[in-house]
């Protein structure tokens, strides 16, 4: 203090370990495929960190997991789950099941309780019984499996819409007829890309690059996935289920 | 009573400062850096502190600059009227008057901290002080702001009674670059002025010509670092 | 419900400040004003003011109005960029302009930049900072272009070029590394545009459009729009909803005809 006055109230200060990264990831799952995409911008307050931080991650050959909330604690949480997977392989001589991984993810941040991994994952992929499936966790360890998650920033501006379109809330059926229990491919792609242009209009943390993975069951058509623009095959086996990338440019304001 | 004067309400803006004021033979010198700051953002790096407030007076600001500004001008406001009412110009003191009731009358919701300099027909040169809650102090010279700090020792060695206007015009500019070179609130440029019977004129030193003192051996002659340790080598 | 009348005074009403700090007190979070998480610029160039803002305006997060204007009238001669609350900026001018106009009504000259300045200057000194305005004002009058700063604490600068809001300093690195005396219209233009840009595309607060405002001593141009570097693309699918999609408790048809006999009174008009 200039006029030399230190002695006014104690004050107490404590170091705050966790950063809010902003951005949004969401996954739909579909009768044999699955959906999981995040964008790419990473920030912090006002300010873009980059335009370019992946948050979805391939684990396996029908296991995609996205991780939103702080990136660092993300970042290590996949690097962790990752580093178990590749132990089970060793162990078990093939990739752990879509439902394993899940409860993995369960203990591994139950474990954390009282210092959390301060992040919210998606887990998207195929089942052994050949069905598209999503599972969500909260950042201590609950989850479910679930047809359809967004979660992130725009959570409160996505969710809804699916509700909405993929569980067809507040819509009644044509008389005489039924709303699908899955859409096509084609329509969740849609969906997907009208839900991050739409987050990217109206929330200010969201935007700059879209990827959306796309895991098909095992022995299913690829649905027009390799001639659409920007999509990319990246998985290591050609007769199990296959990993698809699509990448899309996001508005950068 | 417990006043903390020397907060800033939040996201106010600074003016975190040098400044001083010195009297000599025939007027008076005032002087300031030019640095303005909101946090570590500098929004302004040619402020002129140099505040006119008559014909033959000038202020030196420092502290919240809205604060200082709104003083500045409602001093300026009632010289005017006296003025007109008394048919002169003020002197100094009436000037550093009017600038002392304001801050001591309302010292819990200001920080401003004024040195007042001019010359008058009645006293010839004076500088006078305002700290932050308010107080009225003539002194030959006077220095302010969060840089002064650094200086005091500076101007108590080398201030002589009687100097020409060459002279203070080079200790003016020595202690205000050696503030700033110390102060991290202040920098920029260094602005003058320098008050006498005949007129105000402005002096201005741009940022690559202010004075240098010691930086270290290496900058001031332009010597290599010399490194104590020797370099690891690996053999092939 | 309260209305204009000699029971109340003008200015601001502070009657719910005890009520609303209660609740503050029992932790009811108060009401987030629209903050318009800016970029505004100025910059003198040869025959005058460029004046230039984003169009974004936000409420925490979320974007609450893709393309708003920032550049507010003053008189015709001046403009003033806006800042901070959406409220105060809009408010503050608004007076500003009223009082600016009363001033030229009586005194039958042009009015001057720093006559908005000190007005603006002594109305947000008075308020300690509690008006959330943090303005660029800009102007061309009988001493030539001006352009100013405001603080929302009531303190000014007077610069050749000036930046404010959340992109202020995105906007500065561009002003510092490319304005030079004497631009001309077109240069000092895509300064401006490049300035805002940079706020645009930085910072998460600033967004959308790029308006302009060129100020001469003949003649005012708003360029509204004058960059839109980010349209919507469209969109994938149409989502309109089929006719029978929303569901209903109950149905009820009303007959809002009124029909009634009109009977003849007294005598009737002379139309002829």
């Amino acid at each position: 203090m200039p006029d030399g006055s230190f002695a006014q109230q104690p004050q107490q200060r404590q170091f705050n370990p966790y950063t809010e990264n902003g951005g949004t990831i969401l996954a739909i799952a579909g009768a044999d495929f699955t959906v999981i995409a995040g964008d790419t911008r990473q920030s912090e307050g006002y300010s873009i960190q980059t335009r370019y931080a992946p948050k979805v991650f391939r684990l396996t050959d029908r296991a995609v997991l996205a991780v939103n909330g702080f990136a660092a604690d993300g970042n290590m949480f996949v690097k962790k789950v990752k580093q178990r997977l590749e132990w089970y392989r060793h162990a078990h001589a093939k990739d752990m099941p879509l439902r394993a991984i899940a409860r993995l993810i369960q203990t591994m941040l139950y474990a954390q309780r009282f210092f959390p991994y301060y992040v919210y994952n998606i887990l998207g992929g195929i089942e052994e019984d050949g069905s598209g499936a999503v599972y969500s966790f909260d950042p201590v360890g609950s989850y479910e499996r679930e047809a359809c998650r967004a979660a992130g920033a725009a959570q409160a501006l996505v969710q809804p819409f699916l509700d909405n379109q993929i569980y067809f809330k507040n819509q009644m059926a044509a008389a005489g007829q039924s709303h699908p229990l899955h859409l096509p491919l084609s329509d969740v792609l849609a969906i997907v890309i009208d839900s991050f242009t739409s987050a990217t209009e109206r929330h200010i943390e969201v935007g700059d690059g879209l990827e959306m993975y796309v895991v098909l069951a095992k022995g299913r058509s690829s649905q027009g996935l390799d001639g659409l623009r920007g999509a990319q095959e990246i998985s290591t086996t050609n007769d199990g289920d296959r990993v698809f990338v699509i990448r899309r440019e996001l508005k950068k304001d | 009573m417990q006043v903390d004067i020397s907060r800033l309400k939040a996201g106010e803006v600074n003016l975190g400062t040098s400044i001083m004021a010195v009297q000599f033979k025939d007027g008076v010198i005032v002087g300031a850096d030019s640095r303005t700051t909101t946090g570590s953002y500098i929004a302004n790096r040619v402020t002129d502190k140099l505040t006119h407030i008559h014909d033959r007076i000038y202020c030196c600001r420092s502290g919240s600059a809205a604060d200082t500004q709104a003083i500045a001008d409602m001093v300026h406001y009632q010289l005017q009227m006296y003025t007109q009412m008394s048919g002169g110009p003020p002197s100094v003191h009436v000037a550093a008057s009017i600038f002392n009731s304001f801050c001591y009358e309302n010292k819990d919701a200001l920080s401003a901290g004024i040195i007042v300099g001019g010359w008058d027909k009645e006293v010839g040169p004076s500088v006078y002080n305002i700290p932050l809650g308010g107080g009225l102090f003539r002194q030959p010279w006077a220095i302010g702001g969060s840089g002064s700090t650094y200086v005091y020792g500076y101007c108590d060695a080398t201030y002589r009674d009687g100097m020409s206007k060459e002279e203070t015009v080079e200790f003016v500019k020595n202690t205000l670059a050696l503030a700033m070179s110390r102060d991290g609130s202040s920098g920029g440029v260094i602005r003058m002025c320098v008050i006498t019977e005949d007129g105000v004129e402005r002096l201005f030193v741009p940022g690559n010509e202010l004075p240098r003192f010691w930086e270290g051996e290496e900058v001031i002659s332009g010597k290599k670092r010399v490194d104590t340790a020797e370099p690891m080598t690996v053999e092939a | 419900m309260a209305s204009p009348s000699v029971y109340n005074g003008s200015g601001f009403d502070f009657s719910n400040v005890t009520r609303n700090s209660f609740l503050e007190g029992r932790g009811l979070p108060l009401p987030k004003a629209t903050s318009t998480g800016t970029t505004i610029v100025g910059c003198v160039y040869r025959d005058g003011i460029v004046l230039g803002a984003d169009t974004r305006a936000t409420e925490g997060p979320i974007v609450a109005d893709k393309n708003c204007e920032k550049i507010h009238y003053i008189a015709d001669n001046i403009r003033c960029c806006g800042a901070g609350t959406a409220a105060d900026t809009e408010f503050t001018t608004a007076l500003i302009a009223s009082n600016m106009e009363m001033h030229a009504l009586s005194t039958g000259r042009k009015p001057r930049v720093v006559t908005a300045m000190t007005m603006l200057k002594q109305m947000l000194f008075r308020y300690q900072g509690h008006i959330g305005a943090a303005l660029v004002l800009g102007g061309v009058d009988a001493t030539g272009p001006q352009l100013f700063t405001i603080h929302p604490h009531g303190s000014t600068d007077k610069l050749p070029y000036v930046t404010m809001g959340s992109g202020s300093l995105a906007a500065m690195a561009v002003f510092e590394s490319g304005w030079k005396p004497d631009m001309s219209r077109e240069e000092a233009l895509a300064l401006v545009a490049a300035a805002i840009s940079a706020g645009i595309f930085n910072d998460l607060g600033s967004g959308s459009n790029v308006d302009a405002c060129v100020i001469t001593a003949t003649q005012t141009d708003f360029l509204r729009g004058f960059v839109k570097p980010n349209e919507r693309v469209e969109k994938e699918r149409r989502y309109v909803f089929k006719r029978g999609t929303t569901a209903w408790k109950k149905e009820e048809i009303k007959n809002l005809v009124v029909s009634e006999t009109v009977v003849g009174h007294g005598e009737q008009m002379d139309v002829s």
